[in-house]
């Protein structure tokens, strides 16, 4: 677009004249210029006859005139061409449409003389003017808006002007704001009148065209692009547009007829004015908004011209043509979507003639024009090559443009003159090839290209882009700029990887690979030339003849996969060169100059060697054997023989390498072997998409992970494949082959081992030998220092920095949590605790350095081991407690290294224990009223419904309470102490609570499940709901046969169990009933038989009582009765009885009913039977003698 | 005429390409075909733009170049049959019995139960029976 001239490039703006009055011009032309429409200003100093003349050449305009007057008439000399070059610019700078003359007003006012010479300037102007349309603006200028001229002198002006009186116009100087106005009446005048003069030129030619008064269709076609460019200065779009259309058709049916000029000359003719006939259309289509009429326009304009190649001699001009076209549009659209002036449509074209979204783009026509000039480049080389052997001297400079677009002429001497001549075709043929010699064509395709990959690498529209940047690398690879070549090949060949598409990559490769052999890259040359000769090609190649499609790369077939392989294999080996030529400089693998290339999992060239290790079983123990496979694939067409592979894992000193037995004949001769294991297998052959699998043991001596990282093949002396190795589980499918219909193998021969197997196996750590004994079983008693002794053996191993962790864990909580991650503060780690680690009585720390470690937190201990030698022995006891009853789990392990060398793997012994925590003793208790001696508690008869059933306990009368403490163990205890103690918080005693018997003389011992009761006397002596009756502490230990004391449990004070007795209700009974009886008696013998009712309150007391008949016994006394009771006072009522049978017989039964409590009372069975001796006993006779004696 | 048909798979990948020129321009042709899976791409991520109905597998004009003209179409199972044809005015109607027919003898191609999903065709019978279909192209004088 750029090497179109400004004036076509831009639209058309009016151009106005001023003259006379110099100062002015300035402000005016600025102020026009910033008009809307603008308009242009020609500023002319003075009306001197020199700038006049300039302006308006006479001679030029009339001829002009003269000829386009006389094309009327039919004997006219035939036209020289269709578009004069410089008509447009002609009218764009030199023809004003408005003259402005400028006069002062002093000089119109002033005397005869200045008025003289204004009618005179006057006269001159409008001689110049005369014959043409161009309109005159008188402008008188008031330096002063006082300064006024008479009317008279005014209208004798007008007149001499020859002007109306609207277009005299007076332009004040004297403030701004009249400034500014006056400006503004020049310009809608200015503007006005170069409408007008627009508008009167276009309807001049138009009208000629409709009376068809033309001889020729060129000057049909030049009218039609007159009014099309007058109809833009008024910029009425549409009928441009159409006087455009219509020119460009006009254009098309010249063609074939016109025979004005040679047939070659003819034709670029007609091109050149067709382009600039279709820019206009589309620059204003775009402007216009529409897209897709200007796509459309392009579309048509294209398929009329694509086929007008004219003669093969010249064919390279209509391809650079055809370039350019696109070139152009591709601008036009680029420039229009960049202004916002157009947007993509949302329907791409009709329904009948859809357009596709690529047509939208700018890079779409970009990359044509780039093909366009390729197919010119093609031609221009062709035509140069045949032209060498005609001498293509250079005597054309003297070509020069032609006053017609499209046309060239020699620029004949004629003494001291020049004139232009036409050229014959011959003439012309030879200019252009010259002409087009001068081009570097490539950088422009380059360019070009870049533009259209840059914009669809924007779009995201990977594949177009990649053909760009593809066709870009040629360019690139033809004029010599490998680096840039090579960087866009390497990107695209991605994108051709990714998506399989095999032959495109071949083509790539094929060129990166000649790349890197220019560049003398020798890593990337083998790269490619492996990958290449690895890719699936198919191998039914029908070698086709080559072609100048083919790149360097050749045909892709298998027998050109065959060649690269071969080429790159002697290349390896030393046996040749990289370039093929004999070039003495070319690099060769060597000594000096080995070469290694690594494959990695995503490296393409796994299809060239793919390794998968895998190990046969997951886990080995140190020092035993497994089996490991090395399988290697190669999709290489021919055999690959490989001297030497070495397989490498991450403990080095299982590294192995596998030898070819001939290779290791000759390395044995020259006494070459490596230090490392060896390996010798039949043959180390490739053979294209086989297996080639080696099964061989693997010793590691190191516990840990054992990985097989890399296999190293290596070929010829100088050259190594260094390749990752895979697992065959996780092992991707080979890139590009897997689409591929081929037979697909197993890496291992068992299968299964290819879906599981590994290149990684756990090695275990070496057997421990080293005997972790816990000396104690559970249970363990709550509150006692439970001691567990620990003891470390060690059968074989010394121990060097060994170390002890004691984890106590709720069996219940699940797992073995790491103490770090426990809470420190939790609660419910209290309810055991570790509150100690002490070494046996006898055996004192020999050591107490810095090394020894010893941690010790509530649930988790650490404690070092002292160096041992094998056969030593040392142990330790932990002391556990427990608060609660609780089920826990004691970890410990035993961390050490065989040797003193820190950094060996350590070796770990774990042992765990349960051990309960039971509790020891249950106590309980109950509280019992005197043998026969029985208050009347109204609490115990009326129980209150929403009391909490307190024990009631009678006011100043003796209760006794008995304490029961049962071993729930399964040891014997010993109870060392028993008491009540009072609360800790009360301050006073409302008790009195007394031992019914002495203290714990001795220790009593309890049996498993024994019970053992002591008996307390309990006398309140407040009355108090609420009474605290204490605690029961009891002391006790584990009891420990006589041999076991040896200290393994600390004897101390024994372990205090408390219990807290509940509170009581005391309370005052009414009444008291004694019974009162013998404690035996003898068939036949009567007693007596006392009931005794006790008054302790202040109220006389009705009581009722009746005593039930004994078949036991014979009664004397009333049976019912009624007494009264006074005040503090007691009765007694007597009986006398006879037993008649003996053994424990039931008293008769006695009713007692109080009526003021509405209580009755009846003694219980136990305490209303006696026991009856057949005769009387002699207890206490015996009972005597014993005191006696 | 019809100068190349491809089948191409999940992966964008060539399943089957097969062109049927004299000259040999097979890697210009493969260029194209690669180049027209971009307006696949856009077809079927922007349905509404290129005025496509929903369901329709037939895509239409693709990609117009100079001398080629490159037809799309799109299977439910999202494999895609390209066509490239030299013929500069092609009734849809025509094409996109070609493709029906291409899509018959496709899966008939790939229920061979030797045939593996997702790998390239090589049946001898379905490349016979393409360049039938492309020959009855070529001699129906409509198209």
């Amino acid at each position: 677009m750029e090497e179109y001239p400004e004036e076509l490039r831009t639209p058309p703006v009016s151009l106005v004249a001023v003259v006379g009055c110099p100062e002015l011009h300035a402000p005016i032309s600025t102020h026009l210029h910033s008009e809307h429409p603008p308009i242009n200003t020609l500023a002319l100093p003075d009306l001197s006859s020199n700038t006049i003349a300039s302006l308006l050449p006479p001679s030029s305009s009339s001829s002009s005139r003269s000829v386009d007057d006389s094309s009327s008439s039919s004997a006219s000399p035939p036209v020289g061409g269709i578009l004069k070059r410089d008509w447009l610019l002609k009218h764009r700078t030199r023809v004003p449409s408005v003259l402005a003359a400028l006069f002062p007003s002093d000089r119109i006012s002033g005397d005869p003389a200045q008025w003289l010479q204004v009618s005179t300037d006057l006269e001159y102007l409008k001689a110049a003017l005369r014959g043409r349309n161009i309109k005159l603006v008188v402008v008188v200028v008031h330096s002063d808006s006082t300064d006024g001229i008479n009317e008279d002198r005014m209208v004798a002006f007008r007149k001499r002007a020859e002007v109306e009186s609207k277009h005299l116009i007076s332009f004040v100087l004297s403030d701004a704001s009249e400034l500014k106005q006056s400006l503004e009446r020049l310009g809608s005048t200015f503007a006005e009148l170069a409408n007008a003069y627009y508008r009167d030129e276009g309807r001049r030619i138009k009208a000629r065209i409709e009376k068809k008064s033309f001889s020729s269709i060129e000057l049909y076609i030049r009218y039609c692009f007159k009014v099309a460019v007058y109809a833009e200065f008024r910029r009425d779009w549409v009928e441009a547009l159409r006087y455009y259309e219509d020119g460009y058709h006009g254009l098309r049916e010249m063609i074939g007829m016109s025979t004005r000029l040679p047939a070659v000359q003819r034709l670029v003719e007609i091109k050149s004015v067709a382009e600039q006939i279709s820019f206009k259309i589309s620059t204003l289509l775009l402007h216009g908004g529409k897209v897709t009429e200007a796509v459309t326009w392009f579309r048509r304009h294209n398929a009329c011209y694509k086929k007008l190649v004219g003669i093969p001699e010249v064919d390279f001009l209509h391809w650079d043509w055809m370039s350019r076209q696109y070139l152009v549009f591709a601008e036009l659209l680029e420039t229009s979507f960049m202004a916002g002036q157009s947007t993509l449509p949302a329907v791409l074209g009709t329904a009948e003639k859809p357009l596709s979204e690529w047509e939208f783009l700018p890079a779409f026509y970009y990359q044509f024009a780039a093909q366009y000039l390729k197919e010119k480049r093609f031609s221009l080389e062709r035509e140069l090559s045949m032209m060498e052997a005609v001498c293509l001297d250079d005597n054309s400079e003297s070509v020069v443009s032609y006053v017609f677009v499209g046309q060239y002429a020699r620029l004949v001497e004629q003494g001291d003159e020049f004139a232009l001549q036409l050229l014959t075709d011959e003439e012309y043929i030879h200019h252009a090839l010259l002409e087009g010699k001068r081009f570097q064509d490539s950088f422009e395709i380059i360019a070009l290209l870049k533009k259209s990959y840059e914009s669809y690498t924007n779009l995201k529209i990977p594949r177009m882009a990649s053909y760009c940047a593809f066709q870009m690398a040629k360019e690139y690879f033809a004029v010599g700029d490998l680096s840039n070549a090579k960087k866009l090949l390497d990107s695209i060949a991605k994108l051709y990887r990714q998506e399989g598409w095999v032959n495109l990559l071949w083509e790539t490769l094929g060129y990166l690979r000649e790349c890197s052999r220019k560049q003398e890259i020798l890593e990337d040359f083998v790269e490619y030339s492996l990958e290449m000769a690895a890719l699936p090609v198919s191998s039914g190649g029908v070698t086709k003849s080559t072609c100048r499609e083919c790149g360097p790369a050749g045909p892709a077939t298998m027998s050109r996969r065959e060649v690269i392989q071969k080429e790159v294999f002697e290349f390896v080996n030393g046996k040749s060169d990289l370039a093929p030529t004999e070039d003495a400089n070319s690099p060769r693998i060597s000594k000096d100059l080995p070469l290694c290339i690594e494959i990695d999992l995503v490296s393409p060239l796994r299809v060239a060697l793919l390794a998968s290790v895998a190990f046969h079983e997951q886990i080995v123990k140190p020092d035993l054997p497994t089996l490991l496979t090395v399988s290697l694939l190669s999709q290489l067409p021919q055999t690959v023989e490989i001297d030497e592979l070495e397989v490498q894992f991450n403990q080095s000193q299982c590294n192995f390498i596998i030898y070819s037995a001939q290779r290791h004949q000759s390395a044995v001769a020259s006494n070459s072997l490596p230090k490392s294991r060896v390996e010798v297998t039949r043959a180390l052959a490739l053979s294209a998409n086989r297996w080639l699998r080696l099964s061989y043991d693997v010793k590691s001596g190191q516990s840990g992970k054992l990985e097989c990282i890399s296999v190293i093949a290596r070929i010829g002396p100088h050259f190594t494949i260094c390749c990752r190795t895979e697992s065959p589980a996780s092992m991707d499918e080979l890139p590009l082959w897997k689409f591929e219909d081929r037979v697909e193998t197993f890496p291992t021969k068992d299968p299964a081992l290819t879906f599981s197997g590994q290149k990684t196996i756990q090695v275990e750590e070496p057997d421990a030998m080293v005997e972790l004994s816990l000396g104690a079983s559970g249970p363990a008693l709550v509150g006692e220092s439970f001691i567990l002794p620990v003891k470390v053996t060690s059968i074989g191993h010394a121990i060097f920095c060994g170390e002890l962790k004691i984890n106590l864990v709720d069996a219940r909580g699940g797992g073995l949590v790491s103490p770090r991650e426990i809470e420190p503060f939790s609660m419910d780690n209290h309810h055991v605790e570790l509150l100690g680690i002490a070494r046996p009585e006898g055996e004192d720390e020999p050591q107490r350095g810095a090394d020894n470690i010893r941690k010790i937190q509530q649930s988790f201990g650490l404690v070092s081991v002292p160096f041992m030698n094998s056969g030593d022995s040392w142990s330790c006891n932990l002391e556990i407690k427990w608060h609660r009853p609780k089920l826990v789990v004691v970890y410990i392990s035993l961390g050490y290294s065989p040797h003193c060398n820190e950094s060996t793997a350590k070796v770990h012994v774990h042992r765990s224990l349960q051990i309960e925590g039971k509790s020891a003793i249950t106590i309980s208790h109950h509280v019992m009223l005197p043998y026969r001696r029985d208050p009347l508690l109204l609490s115990r008869i009326r129980p209150v419904p929403d009391s909490d059933q307190l024990i009631s306990l009678p006011l100043n009368e003796k209760s006794i309470l008995i304490v029961t403490a049962k071993n729930c163990t399964e040891v014997p205890l010993q109870l060392l102490s028993i008491s009540v103690e009072k609360d800790d918080d009360e301050c006073e005693r409302s008790c009195c609570v007394q031992h019914e018997s002495e203290g714990l003389i001795f220790s009593p011992l309890l049996v498993p499940g024994e019970e053992f009761k002591k008996f307390f006397s309990i006398i309140p002596e407040v009355n108090s709901s609420k009474l605290r009756m204490g605690m029961v502490c009891l002391r006790w230990r584990r009891y420990l046969e006589p041999k076991e004391h040896s200290g393994t449990f600390s004897k101390g004070v024994g372990v205090l169990t408390k219990h807290k007795l509940p509170n009581a209700t005391v309370e005052l009974s009414p009444l008291i009933v004694k019974l009162e009886c013998p404690p035996y008696a003898c068939i036949g013998d009567p007693f007596a038989f006392f009931i005794t009712i006790q008054n302790q309150t202040q109220l006389l007391q009705e009581i009722k009582y009746s005593l039930a008949d004994s078949q036991s016994f014979v009664l004397s006394g009333s049976h019912n009765d009624i007494i009264f009771l006074l005040p503090k006072s007691e009765h007694a009522i007597c009986h006398k009885l006879v037993p008649l049978v003996s053994g424990l017989q039931q008293l008769p039964r006695v009713t007692v009913t109080s009526v003021r409590c509405a209580a009755g009372f009846q003694p219980s069975v136990p305490a209303s039977s006696i026991f009856v001796y057949p005769t009387k006993p002699n207890i206490e006779m015996s009972w005597s003698a014993t005191e006696e004696a | 005429m019809i100068v190349c048909v491809a089948v191409v798979g999940h992966q964008n990948n060539p399943l089957y390409i097969q062109s049927f020129t004299e000259a040999d321009d097979d890697l210009k042709l493969h260029h194209i075909v690669h180049c027209s899976l971009d307006v696949v791409d856009e077809r079927v991520n922007n349905p509404k733009r290129s005025g496509s109905t929903l369901n329709e597998t037939f895509l239409g004009l693709l990609y117009p170049t100079e001398n080629y003209k490159v037809y799309g179409y799109l299977t439910n199972t999202k494999v895609k049959f390209m066509l490239v044809t030299t013929d500069l005015d092609v009734r849809d109607a025509d094409v996109r019995n070609f493709f029906r027919r291409f899509h018959s003898a496709y899966v008939d191609a790939v229920s061979n139960p030797f045939h593996v999903p997702g790998k390239k065709i090589t049946s001898r019978t379905f490349a016979e029976r393409v360049s039938n279909i492309v020959k009855s192209f070529r001699l129906n004088p409509s198209g």
